[in-house]
């Protein structure tokens, strides 16, 4: 975020990916740009759909293909370019600098291994230790995730064990080579409140033990608050606005972050009103308006909006970019 | 101890199946198949003649006598002598199932086997030519008639307008080798129809386990294509392998070695059953009818086994 000297480790230029599909080719993520510095932890927010989860797999190269594609733009993880880099390559960094933890904990491991067996694999793959050796690593890490009894648990397969156990297991495995950055793909989205939190705090905290970065994928605000200090908010595949958290929720610039901030429920609100819902619908993806994706939901659009896409330009005198010919003061 | 428990369980639990089938069967043989009465008598027998001769065979006792005493065999697995060739039936049947076997077997194992090879490469390479290849090659199979396969084979291999290398039918096992060349044609006609359906169903279950979440999470971990398709994609698609593999052993058993057998002129099971339909050969109906119902409950309990096998989360309660 400051904008030192220093290199980012994780620079995303430009980056435009596409669906062929029957209807016709879907722009899932369309023009963009973020960096992630040492360390740090980037919140992608935005509604279901918007293409957080196909920009975390480009990061992997992991975009199914077909019917998906990374069209153009650049994928920079300490200089290499990861959107031009052949499989062989890319295997190479999967799991070991870089690694991924997913939406839907249940499904997420192989049902027919046990989840030591899993673990060992990577530990093997990635960090040339015996059998023996990945064992005991496999347990020391999943002690680390907060699994009671580790030695026993090893050998469970996951259908044995609860969603936010599974959970658990995959952020262990997702960390036990020790990778400089790992894209966590809405990790909490699935278990039940009080488990949400455990392992939100679990991910923080081993975050910083680690010291890597994060790009932590996430439809929820209040998420955000509590981990990141800098957010991107993106709508229909693009980012409208990228700010610090402290400005993000003072002065949201962009109408649709408005409108996201305003529909976070708060415990100092009466129960029973009413939060405010942005009116309208998502556009669909297939069919985007020629100018702004959020226009026909904005109280602010007017004619120019509707003819051309605005960019995302910093505002002047602040650290804060937004993507709209109106942005809030 | 838990897998004998359910062993027997379940074949308990087979006994109502195999009752159903030897039930319907009979009355089908019984009464609605061929009533040897005038075959063994002369012409112009008079009534009181008739009525011995159905009283000699049994038609004269009421149902439920006769098919209690058809149980009775079925329980003793002693069907009487064959009404053809007075040879007992269990003699007739040790003699003929090893040869079905030995004709049966390559075949089921190279269809299922090639199958399961083809479909992991057409589904690795979905969309590209070598996938169209192999589901066209598919297609062909399927929509060729057995019989035409096998007649293409044999003008291929055992005319003089083809190779001319095996013999066109019959059965020999005294060596190996000649055992390979009988055993090829019928071999080959068999694998081409099979591999068609076969290698259609297993990529379709291929390709929708190449979707599973695992496999983008082992993915995400750099896991190299042949361990993921071993791993991740095979040992998952188990399952329904399995099940297809299991239920086509009974159908292979009767439907694969009747027509085969009877072309070939091969001493098999199918053969005999073939002879037996013709000339209306009761005791040996009756027994294949109970051996194949029971192939049924085998075949289903081998299946809920072997799932057990390749899936932890099946438990054998
Ligand atoms: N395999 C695919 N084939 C076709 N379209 C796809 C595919 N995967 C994603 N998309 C499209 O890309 C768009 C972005 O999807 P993505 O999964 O990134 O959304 P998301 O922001 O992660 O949403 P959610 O909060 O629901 O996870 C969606 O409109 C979706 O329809
Ligand atoms: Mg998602």
């Amino acid at each position: 975020m400051a904008a030192g000297t220093n290199k980012p480790l994780l620079s995303v230029r430009d980056l435009v990916v596409e669906f062929e599909t029957d209807q016709g080719v879907l722009r899932a993520v369309d023009g963009v740009s973020f960096d992630i510095h040492a360390g740090e932890t980037l919140g992608l927010v935005g509604e279901s759909g918007c293409g957080k989860t196909v920009t975390g797999l480009s990061i992997l190269g992991l975009v199914p293909s077909p019917p998906g594609r990374i069209v153009s733009g650049r994928i920079l993880l300490e200089g290499s370019d990861l959107a031009g880099m052949d499989e062989v390559g890319l295997r190479k960094i999967r799991g070991s600098k870089v690694s991924m933890i997913f939406q839907e904990p249940m499904t997420a491991l192989n049902p027919v291994f046990r989840i030591g067996n899993q673990m060992r694999d990577v530990l093997q793959r990635h960090q040339g230790l015996t059998r023996l050796q990945a064992h005991s690593a496999a347990i020391e890490i999943l002690a680390k995730v907060g699994i009671p009894e580790p030695a026993v648990r090893v050998e469970d397969y996951p259908h044995q064990l609860s969603g936010g156990m599974r959970q658990r297991v995959m952020i262990a495995m997702a960390l036990s080579c020790g990778p400089k950055l790992l894209v966590a793909d809405e990790p909490t989205t699935a278990l039940d409140v009080t488990t949400q939190a455990q392992v939100l705090e679990q991910i923080v905290r081993l975050q910083q033990e680690f010291g890597m970065a994060m790009l932590l994928v996430t439809h929820d605000l209040g998420v955000v608050a509590e981990t990141c200090r800098h957010a991107v908010v993106m709508y229909c595949g693009r980012i409208v606005e990228s700010s610090s958290i402290d400005e993000l929720f003072a002065r949201p610039r962009h109408p649709y972050t408005t409108g996201l901030l305003a529909s976070i429920p708060r415990a100092t609100e009466e129960r029973g009103d009413e939060l405010p819902v942005i009116p309208g619908m998502v556009p669909d993806l297939l069919h985007l308006p020629r100018g702004c994706a959020f226009a026909d939901r904005c109280p602010k659009a007017h004619e120019r909006c509707r003819q051309s896409v605005p960019h995302l330009d910093l505002l002047q005198s602040t650290r804060t970019s937004v993507a709209c010919y109106e942005p809030n003061a | 101890m838990e897998v004998l428990q359910y062993i027997v369980r379940k074949l308990i639990a087979g006994i109502p199946l195999v009752l159903g089938v030897t039930l319907i069967s009979f009355v089908l043989i019984v009464y609605f198949g061929p009533d040897k009465t005038y075959e063994l008598l002369g012409k112009n027998p008079t009534a009181e003649e008739i009525a011995e001769i159905r009283s000699q065979l049994g038609y004269d006792q009421p149902f439920t006598t006769r098919y209690l005493d058809y149980l009775r065999e079925v329980i003793r697995l002693e069907f009487g002598n064959s009404e053809s060739t007075d040879e007992k039936v269990s003699s007739i049947l040790a003699r003929t199932i090893p040869t079905s076997l030995a004709l049966a077997i390559p075949g089921f194992i190279l269809g299922n086997l090639l199958g399961v090879m083809l479909a992991l490469v057409a589904a690795y390479f979905r969309g590209y030519w070598i996938d169209k290849f192999i589901m066209g090659f598919a297609a062909v199979g399927m929509s060729i008639s057995f019989l035409i396969a096998i007649i293409g084979f044999q003008i291929l291999l055992s005319s003089s307008d083809g190779l001319d290398l095996l013999p066109v039918r019959g059965w020999d096992t005294s060596t190996p080798l000649q055992y390979i060349r009988y055993v090829t044609v019928p071999t080959l006609a068999t694998v081409f129809v099979a591999l068609g359906y076969n290698t259609r169903f297993y990529r379709a279950v291929i390709v929708e386990e190449m979707t599973r979440d695992h496999v983008r999470t082992a993915r995400a971990f750099g896991v190299p294509p042949a361990q993921l398709f071993y791993r991740n994609i095979l040992k998952n698609s188990m399952i329904p392998i399995v099940t297809r593999i299991m239920f086509s052993i009974p159908v292979i058993v009767i439907s694969g070695s009747l027509l085969l057998e009877s072309y070939f002129g091969i001493p098999g099971v199918g053969k005999v059953t073939y002879d037996a339909i013709v000339t209306g050969d009761q005791p040996i109906l009756k027994a294949v009818v109970v051996l194949t119902a029971v192939l049924f409950v085998v075949a289903q309990l081998l299946a809920d086994i072997c799932y057990r096998i390749v899936d932890p989360r099946v438990s054998l309660k």
